[in-house]
């Protein structure tokens, strides 16, 4: 049975192939039809794998790694082209498989305009399958190739209006970045394989805990390089500046890639292995401190951006903090959990700001909207819907997940105040900047009388609805999912925080965030000129975002820039290109001296045939 | 045994010198592939010579296989020489060198 | 000088007469192949040059039938001299046998020096020593009871039957390749391409 888990790779690789190849052939709407087939065919296979998964006893559930054959089998190293089910994997799977067919039949009515549909759904199906790659790899090795290859795609679908050129330097800058921590994991993968003579992840974490003692030096170098990778992939600080930028590229594809799937393999990494960062506390206080101080940040800077997408991108890299923080505090399943319910939730708002922006004909700057809660009714509800599940309004999904989260703060095994009460301000922020968008998007009045806002087909309505209804029930999964992927991280209990008062600090907090808003922004202007003045110098460095581009560009861009242009001019000028055009001209001139010996004449050459065997007699004979 | 294998060897080698010498001095392309016959025949002879010495047949299974090459190589070789001779009408070794360099 | 010594001794019994008979055969059979060669080189017209070729292989197979290879003997004349030679003839006949002027160029004193000095070394490699061969069981004896041919056959078919089949392939491939040579027709070249 597991190994008709091959189906959900092969299937969406199927689907890019035939679009790419033949996709000119296929009338408009069929081959985003037939992408989006592959992909819910992919979500059937993983429900399956998912019942089958709960045949077993929980502990039967790990480890079924399925080999298609040994690719690689040499001394001391070998490479099984195998794939691993496990109940992480499979939950994984789930998430990217199910919300990712809901994008692709979202994107079917959001990209129907364009000229180049099948290519897009090419792209899309080829993120699938890295995505499902990285996944369900068995080894360090296919993760990494998944990684990279996920890379490839956010590449591909950022830039995907290659005549925008912002959209062009915008796909630059995240496959750079993501490269700097693709060359993290490659270098933690060497790490790996030289203590433990394996990639293969069952060996590599039945050995951890014997082979090092905890914060040992190489565990703590391993973690800490697979983290590069992680925070490059989740946009977590310092490499987090190419999310926002990453917006340039079509709505779907900022719901799919750069919120519900893709950013989160950074948290889907620790989990997995967490075995290793068990092994690792350091790392573990790093990865929580990275974490929330990500939230805060980018909740911060989220608070004042007037790009609708920029502001949910920078929710986002705020949720992928918190998720950092729950898996850093050493509650994987909360992470993981926070993982799904901010795929549902912000897959939907992102899905819904792209309505928006199909129906104001591709315009993305919030105070030019405004009064669409007429217009646009569903869009309207599932928004709200959405922002609510954000802001952890109590019985929303986002609240079952962020409560936990900052409880774990507290009360998990590394959690302490200082976390707690960072998350409890991060949680403040995420409600105000959630419901300032949704007040300059959907109440008041219009601030352009000449746009016609008008509601999406229903094809890109109906993913809106599933998703919010997500986004509504999808907190009560909650105990579920502990107890299904407990078996992964040696079957850990929830820790039982019976805190009443800072639970409803934390609720109070979120409350307090979206009243806030609604103060600000509701009751007329005045107030939000008094705030812009009292906190001038900290509303320009968050409307900046804090200048970390510029600081970047000051201190790496211009100095190595200034290097290149110095070498272009002094050393590959009058070094290089000097030295290569006098190889050049040194070859000719020997090669013309030397052609006369190739005369054509067979005689000659006979001759010389010759004067070998001569000489080689003369070694036969006296040697 | 007949004659010694210093025989064989004298004989064989002086046939060999003597085709080696052809195909270096002669210009006609005819000649040169006999020459080059020459020079195979020499081989031939003392492989069935040591196949005597050596009482095994090997030897005169190999120069069996070098007569079936040599006569495939000569047939291919003679064609060649036709199709040239019907492009230049001349056959002169020397003044075939379309391959200078 | 064995065979002077046991001329003077007058100790001639049948069998010495037979063996000094057949070694003399033997090595003016052999100087005959030799100066054959010779013509064949020398020879400024190739139609006697052929003939002495056919000379030369005559004599050759002559030796084999010494050296109790009566089988190769017979492939050599049937095969060399008779369809080979008859190959070369025909295209002699075709082209039209010019005689080629003398000429004594550098190139050619060069020619013959080094092959002189190819022939020296030939005859020093002789000196050098004994290899160390591995004496098969196929004795003369053996051959004889057996017939020259049916040995080499079962040694063909049973030892060495791959290369025997490669053989095949190439005489299909020579003939692939000449048929395609005869068949299409080739538009005269300039003399030189280069200029």
């Amino acid at each position: 049975m597991y190994s008709l888990s091959w189906l959900i790779l092969f299937l969406p690789m199927a689907g890019f192939l035939t679009l790419s190849w033949s996709g000119k052939r296929f009338p408009k709407l069929t081959g985003g039809w037939f992408a989006s087939a592959m992909v819910g065919g992919a979500f059937l296979v993983t429900l399956l794998m998912l019942a089958q998964l709960y045949a077993e006893s929980p502990a039967d559930r790990l480890n079924h790694v399925q080999t298609l054959y040994p690719w690689v089998v040499s001394e001391g190293f070998s490479l099984n082209l195998s794939i691993l089910i496990d109940p992480l994997s499979v939950f994984m799977l789930l998430v990217v498989t199910g919300v990712g067919f809901l994008i692709h039949v979202y994107s079917i009515g959001y990209m129907h305009h364009d000229k180049e549909f099948t290519r897009f759904f090419a792209y899309l199906n080829l993120f699938i399958f890295s995505m499902s790659l990285l996944v369900l790899a068995a080894d360090f090795f296919f993760l990494i190739v998944g990684w990279a290859l996920v890379g490839l795609a956010s590449y591909l679908l950022i830039g995907f209006w290659t005549d925008r050129k912002t959209a062009v330097l915008a796909a630059r800058k995240a496959f750079v970045m993501n490269v700097i921590g693709d060359v993290g994991m490659v270098i933690a993968a060497f790490m790996i394989f030289e203590h433990f003579g394996t990639l293969n992840y069952v060996e590599v974490f039945k050995a951890a805990p014997t082979a090092f003692f905890p914060n040992d030096d190489n565990v703590l170098l391993i973690t800490l390089l697979l983290l590069v990778g992680a925070f490059a992939k989740s946009a977590q600080l310092p490499l987090h500046t190419w999310l926002p930028d990453a917006m340039e590229g079509p709505t779907p594809v900022s719901a799919l890639i750069h919120a519900a799937t893709m950013v989160t393999a950074g948290v889907y990494l620790v989990a997995r292995c967490n075995a290793l960062y068990m092994m690792a506390p350091f790392t573990m206080y790093l990865i929580a401190s990275v974490g929330v101080i990500t939230a805060i940040f980018a909740g911060s800077v989220g608070m004042v951006q007037y790009d609708i997408k920029r502001v949910i991108a920078y929710s986002t890299m705020s949720q992928i903090g918190f998720m950092f923080l729950a898996v850093g505090v050493g509650v994987f399943s909360i992470g993981m959990f926070h993982l799904m319910t901010h795929a549902f939730f912000k897959a939907l708002l992102f899905l819904a700001a792209g309505s928006v922006i199909h129906g104001m004909s591709d315009e993305q700057d919030i105070r030019k909207m405004g009064g669409l809660r007429y217009a646009m009714p569903v869009t309207f509800i599932t928004f709200l819907i959405g922002s609510l599940a954000l802001a952890g309004f109590p019985l929303t999904a986002g609240f079952f997940s962020k409560e936990e989260i900052v409880m774990s703060a507290y009360s998990a095994q590394y959690g302490n105040i200082v976390f707690w009460g960072l998350a409890i301000i991060a949680v403040g922020m995420t409600g105000f900047y959630t419901f300032r968008l949704f007040f300059y998007t959907f109440m008041g009045q219009s601030r352009t009388p000449e746009a016609h806002p008008h509601e999406s087909p229903s094809v890109m309505t109906v993913p809106l609805m599933v998703l919010a209804a997500l986004s509504l029930v999808g907190g009560l999964l909650g105990p579920w999912v502990h107890d299904f992927l407990s078996p992964v991280f040696g079957g850990a209990t929830l820790g039982h925080h019976d805190d009443t008062m800072m639970e409803i600090v934390a609720v109070a907090a979120a409350l307090g965030g979206i009243i806030t808003a609604v103060a600000i922004y509701m009751t007329g202007k005045d107030q939000l000129a008094f705030a812009k003045q009292m906190l001038a110098p900290i509303y320009e460095a968050l409307y900046n975002k804090y200048y970390v581009d510029e600081i970047y560009d000051f201190l790496i861009v211009k100095p190595v820039k200034g290097i290149g242009k110095f070498l272009e001019e002094r050393a590959e000028k009058q070094g290089i290109d000097f030295s290569v055009d006098q190889v050049g001209k040194q070859v000719r001139e020997v090669s013309r001296g030397i052609s006369i010996w190739q005369s054509g004449k067979v005689r000659i050459y006979a001759l010389n045939m010759v004067a070998g065997m001569v000489t080689i007699l003369l070694f036969v004979i006296f040697l | 045994m007949i004659m010694g294998a210093e025989f064989v060897l004298f004989v064989s080698a002086a046939v060999f010198s003597i085709g080696a010498l052809g195909f270096v001095v002669r210009k006609n392309p005819l000649v040169m592939f006999m020459s080059v016959e020459l020079m195979l025949n020499a081989v031939n002879f003392l492989l069935v010579g040591y196949s005597n010495f050596l009482n095994s047949l090997d030897g005169q299974i190999f120069a069996l296989i070098i007569m079936t090459v040599a006569a495939a190589e000569v047939v291919v070789g003679l064609a060649i020489i036709l199709t040239i001779f019907r492009t230049r009408h001349e056959l002169d070794a020397d003044h075939i060198d379309v391959l200078k360099g | 000088m064995e065979f002077l010594d046991q001329l003077l001794s007058f100790n001639l019994d049948r069998e010495t007469v037979f063996g000094l008979f057949e070694q003399s055969i033997v090595f003016i059979i052999g100087m005959t192949a030799i100066l054959a060669s010779l013509g064949v080189v020398l020879c400024a017209t190739p139609i006697y040059s052929a003939l002495y070729l056919i000379g030369n292989m005559v004599c050759l197979a002559m030796l084999f039938l010494m050296f109790n290879a009566e089988f190769l003997a017979a492939v050599q004349v049937v095969v060399y001299a008779g369809a080979v030679m008859i190959l070369f003839l025909f295209i002699i006949a075709l082209l039209g046998a010019k005689k080629e002027g003398r000429e004594f160029s550098f190139q050619n004193f060069m020619g013959l020096s080094f092959v002189g000095l190819l022939f020296c070394e030939l005859l020093m490699a002789m000196m050098v020593g004994k290899t160390r061969p591995v004496e098969g069981k196929v004795t003369p004896e053996v051959i004889q009871q057996v017939g020259s041919a049916k040995a080499i056959g079962i040694e063909l078919f049973s030892n060495h039957i791959v290369p025997f089949e490669l053989a095949s392939l190439l005489l299909l491939v020579a003939a692939v390749g000449i048929i395609s040579l005869a068949k299409f027709t080739y538009k005269p070249m300039r003399k030189r391409t280069r200029t």
